[in-house]
This record gives C-alpha cells, structure tokens and sequence, in this order.
C-alpha cells in the first residue's frame, strides 16, 4: 500500500514538474541587476546638466539609456544555457550603447560649460554696458537740465511792483 | 567753472558705480540656478484616464480573466535625469503597506517592475492592463495563484483573503542610487528620505460572475 502510494506521489511530482516547465509563466525579475556602465553613464549625464545642457540635448543619450534597459532586460530573461551566446549578445549591445552615452554625454559636459560661461560672460557685459549707458543718460539729462535753466534765467523779465 | 567741472565728474562716476553695483548684481542673481525643491509625482489612472473608473463598471468586486487597465505614472522634478522604477506588489489586508515613518518598502512580494530613465520634468506612464488568470477558492479563502500584466503571467505568492475580500496592489516608486549602485526605495534628497506609494484595493468574492 504505501510503495503504490510513493509510486503515485512521485507520478504526481513527476507530471506537475513537466507542466511546471512547459507554462509560459514569467519568472518574478526586477531590474536590480544592470551592468555597472548604467550607474556611470547617469553619473556622466547629470554632470552634463551642471554644467547646462539643455533637455533637448540630452533627450538623444536619455533614449539611448532606456534602449539600453531594455535590452537588459531582455538579457536577463534568457537564462538557459542554448540562449547564452544570445545574452552575450546583447550584454555586448548594452555596453555598446553605455560607451556611446558616456561618450555624448563628456561631449556634452565640455560643449555645455563652454556654453554657460560664454552666457555669464555676456551677463556681466551686459551689466556693465546698462551701466555705462545709465551713466551717458543720467549725464546728459543734466546737462539738459543746466541748459534749460541758464535759458530760463535768460528769459527772465524783471517787472516793477 | 573748474571746481563745477570736477564735482560733475565726481557725481558721474559715483552715479556709474553705483549703476555698476546694481547692474552687475542683477547679473549675478540671473546667473544663479534657481532654488527648487526636489519630488517626484506618481500617480495612478483609471481606464479614462481620470482619478475614477478604476473598475469596470466602478465595481471593484472582479472575477477571473476580468481585464482591468489602469496608468501609473510618473514626473520626474527632480532637476537632474533619473532612473526609476514602479514596483508592482501583490498584498491584502494582513500583509502591511510601506512604513512612511521609517521609510521601508512592504513586505509584500514583488510580481513584477518597470524601469525607465527619466529626465527633468519629464512624465513617464505606463499601461497597466491586468487580470486574474488563475485563483482558487475554498473554505472561505480564497488564493490568487496567477496574474497577467501587460500580456504576460506571473506567479503570485502568497496571495490569498478572506472570502475573497480587501486584496490590493500596492505601486512603489524606487530610484536608482549611484552612491550605492543600487535601487532603493523612494528618493534622497539633501539627506532627507522621502517615499512616494499606491494602493489600490480590490475584491474577487466569486471566481465567476454567475
């Protein structure tokens, strides 16, 4: 009684490991596992935004790091060994696409604070040309003002009370 | 006429240095970034895309294979490009929410995720179509034993209530921390923790509509 039962557990065990194999059920994975260019390549793009640039710029390398996520995902999904050589492929597309934000991304950096300095140049500059020309308002204002008051002393009339 | 002369002089140069002062100041403060308080928003939409709606036919009372869409979403105002990630959790009324005092994450078990690199003042949102594909029901309990999001099925562990009431989804937002090389729960920010959460309650008391 009890071999014929085992015998039957292990037909049971047997057939819910095949099925268990053949459903199409996604494993639970989150994204904690990404190559370790991720975490440089968002350190190289905010660096790129310090020093200024703008969001249209950055849209291109931002597009470029979801692609990226993606196919890291993708590669995580294959854990077989038959999809090995295809999850080296794409790890190797995923560095890839790292190597080229980070590279945009330094570009980015240096054409950027270029940028930003030249601008607060120009702010300073334009300071000191407000002042010079407040400076040529206010004094000829005055002298204006000196003329128009010797003109009046002259038109004076002097009238008997 | 001289002494005019120079005391004009002297008030031309106090006036320009004073413009000078103003002027350059003026500069100064455009140059300056602007002071903002850093947060992300994260939200979740029904079907039309509103606050409501969250079920079909407003009844949140759901049966096997019920397609159920809702939106999360996500905007970035942190000022800087982030990575994020919405946590997707399969809870119900024992297993306890996310602590907004200590900032931990649920305990609750993850299902699934979705990532994605966010620039500054950018809105992520994502579709969110599930649906119970498979749940069992006896003595009173009923287990939901998987969940379909987005067209793919996932096991759910642990997930049963009470004659099948007061399930829910909790919504986590989680960053990607360069300090750590990690993701974590909610964000930092001038070392202060904040954490942004949703929830989402459901029933499934029949496995059937009839």
């Amino acid at each position: 009684m009890s071999r014929t039962s085992t015998t039957f557990t292990a037909a049971v065990l047997a057939v819910l490991t095949i099925l268990t194999l053949h459903l199409p059920i996604a494993v639970s994975e989150t994204t904690d596992t990404l190559q370790p260019g991720f975490n440089q390549a968002i350190v190289e793009l905010r660096d790129a935004q310090s020093a200024g640039a703008t969001p249209s710029e950055l849209s291109e390398p931002v597009a470029l790091l979801n692609k990226a996520l993606e196919l890291n995902r993708e590669a995580l999904k294959l854990s077989t060994s038959d999809e090995a050589s295809e999850r080296t492929e794409l790890l190797a597309q995923v560095d890839q696409i790292l190597t080229t934000v980070e590279n945009q991304a330094i570009q980015l950096t240096a054409v950027s604070s270029q940028r930003k300095s030249m601008n607060e140049f120009l702010t300073y500059l334009s300071g000191a040309i407000a002042a010079i020309l407040g400076t040529i308002v206010y004094a000829s204002a005055m002298s204006l003002r000196r003329k128009s008051r010797i003109k009046r002393t002259f038109q004076m009339r002097v009238s008997r009370k | 006429m001289s002494f005019q002369s120079s005391r004009n002089r002297l008030g031309l140069i106090v006036v320009f240095i004073t413009l000078l002062i103003v002027c350059e100041a003026t500069a100064y403060a455009i140059n300056l970034p602007q002071p903002r308080q850093p947060f992300f928003q994260f939200y979740v939409l029904g079907a039309n895309h509103t606050a409501g709606g969250y079920y079909p036919m407003n009844d949140s009372n759901i049966y096997l294979r019920e397609p159920i869409t809702w939106y999360i979403g996500v905007v970035n105002n942190m000022g800087t490009v982030q990575l994020v990630s919405i946590r997707v959790k399969t809870s119900n009324q024992t297993i306890p929410p996310p602590d907004d005092q200590l900032g931990l994450e649920s305990p609750a078990p993850t299902v699934t995720d979705f990532a994605q690199f966010l620039q500054d003042n950018e809105t992520w949102e994502v579709p969110f179509v599930w649906s119970i594909s498979n749940a069992t029901s006896s003595s009173g309990a009923t287990r939901i034993l998987t969940v379909e999001i987005n067209n793919q099925s996932y096991p759910a562990t642990s997930w049963s209530a009470s004659n099948g009431y007061n399930f829910r989804i909790i919504f986590e937002l989680w960053t990607w921390q360069t300090d750590s090389n990690t993701f974590e729960y909610g964000w930092v920010t001038q070392e202060t923790h904040s954490t942004a959460w949703l929830q989402v309650w459901f029933n499934m008391t029949s496995l059937s509509p009839h």
